[in-house]
């Protein structure tokens, strides 16, 4: 038994494992060297998919079996040839059941009925009436988020920068943006339902209607399954962060909070993760053996995991390179010894 | 029908389990390009976008020749003729 964690960098991914107690680690890699990684899921087989990418040579996603053999699928996710969309990046790849769906930019959302090894447009979402006025965030125009409910596959929300919240309660057929309660970043002139820019979402594992927000404008919770937004923020240093992380056992939320979107440094240059343990009505810092000074990274919105073990792994990526680990729900971390390129996203799973 | 040698940047080994070089027979560049985006689509991914022509930063040699500055992509191939892609080199 032990824990892999694999982290998607601008220059390939790296395979940390380590037994139950997380306590060494030992690091592989990279693979896809030259390439970013920047989306890395297993499915319930076991397969593991990423999403690779080059500035040069464009998006692809791969599959594994071992996280050694690695083969590119047969059809990644494609916009049309002649079409005025370019696919840039496989963003979030979410395996389910019965369909497995990719995130991507520019903002569009795939499925694929065969494991991943081929990719259809989800149209009803992808060519949606608001479409025409979404605009990009920082980092693209992209769909970053997935959320499939496992009361119903039918049910799907999607995160989209800078456009918000999409949800679906029929299979994908029809979408509704829902940002009810969040401040508008960029407002449009006829579309008054768009224009929000949501960094990450996630769902309450025991109280399913519930959907926890990192947003732009700030930290909000939904308790109806995103009709409506509260925010919660108590506690936190600023509401401005990328990565939203949730332990399916103890429904622990973790956060990466940042210095406002002028910054995005860590508050006076100290670097803190927060946790909340009674689903976002207070925050506190899980910052032990985090740096106090000097820390001037970020942690982007893919780059927080958590292994779902007892008691939880948390894994940090930073962008200056290097993963921070805690065996204690973030009661103490530390920094795995290695100086990696900049991290792009981090997962982690248990292994037998 | 001409046989020509095709051969993809070492960047490109990750994603093709390996395969840098092989061979495929067509008379003209257009044609060994069509050949390419229809046989190996998981290589033609990573060469053209969705404008059908290459990536902007993907360069395509004829032997010696830049093929974008060829007239037209109908340039005859003769036995032996390589296609070598690589990446545009700039910036710093």
């Amino acid at each position: 038994m032990g824990v892999v964690v694999i982290v998607g960098t601008a220059k390939g991914a790296f395979v940390l494992r380590s037994s139950n107690a997380r306590q060494e680690w030992k690091v592989e890699g990279p693979l896809f060297k030259g390439w970013k990684v920047t989306a890395i899921a297993r499915a319930a087989d076991g397969t593991y998919l990423a999403g690779t990418a080059s500035d040069v040579y464009g998006p692809a996603i791969q599959k594994s079996s071992n996280l050694r053999d690695w083969r590119q699928v047969e059809k990644s996710p494609q916009y049309p040839e002649g079409g005025k969309r370019k696919l840039n990046q496989i963003w979030s790849i979410v395996p389910n059941g019965k369909a497995h769906y990719a995130g991507v930019d520019e903002a569009g959302l795939f499925r694929s009925i065969d494991r991943g090894e081929t990719w259809e447009p989800v149209t009803a979402l992808n060519e949606h009436p608001t479409s025409g006025a979404w605009v990009p965030g920082a980092g693209g125009l992209c769909l970053h988020s997935i959320i499939v409910d496992p009361r119903s596959d039918r049910r799907i929300w999607c995160g989209i920068s800078a456009v918000g919240v999409f949800r679906s309660d029929d299979g994908g057929e029809t979408w509704h943006a829902k940002n009810e309660g969040v401040p508008v970043i960029v407002e449009d002139k006829e579309f008054k339902d768009i224009g929000f820019c949501v960094h990450a979402i996630a769902q309450d594992p025991k109280q399913l209607d519930t959907i926890y927000r990192q947003d732009h404008r700030g930290m909000f919770r939904s308790s109806d399954r995103g009709d409506r937004w509260q925010r919660i923020e108590n506690g936190l240093p600023s509401g401005y962060g990328f990565p939203l992380a949730l332990d399916p056992r103890t429904r622990a939320l973790f956060s990466a909070p940042l210095e406002s979107d002028e910054y995005r440094i860590p508050i006076e240059g100290r670097f803190a993760v927060y946790r909340s343990r009674d689903g976002g009505e207070s925050w506190h810092p899980a910052a032990a053996g985090l740096p106090e000074r000097n820390a001037y990274f970020a942690v982007l919105r893919r780059a927080l995991a958590v292994d779902g073990l007892d008691p939880c792994g948390v894994y940090c990526g930073t962008t200056s390179g290097t993963i921070y680990a805690s065996n204690n729900c973030g009661d103490r971390w530390q920094a795995i010894p290695c100086v990696l390129p900049r991290i792009l996203t981090v997962a982690a799973f248990t292994e037998n | 029908m001409a046989r020509i040698r095709v051969l993809l940047p070492s960047v490109m080994a990750a994603v093709t389990q390996g395969e840098l070089e092989f061979a495929l027979d067509a008379d003209s560049v257009a044609l060994a390009l069509a050949t390419i985006a229809r046989e190996r689509p998981g290589i033609a991914l990573h060469l053209f976008d969705e404008s059908g022509g290459f990536r902007q930063h993907v360069l395509c040699f004829l032997n010696e020749t830049n093929t974008r500055w060829l007239d037209n992509l109908d340039a005859p191939l003769q036995d032996g003729d390589t296609l070598l892609f690589m990446q545009a080199v700039s910036g710093g």
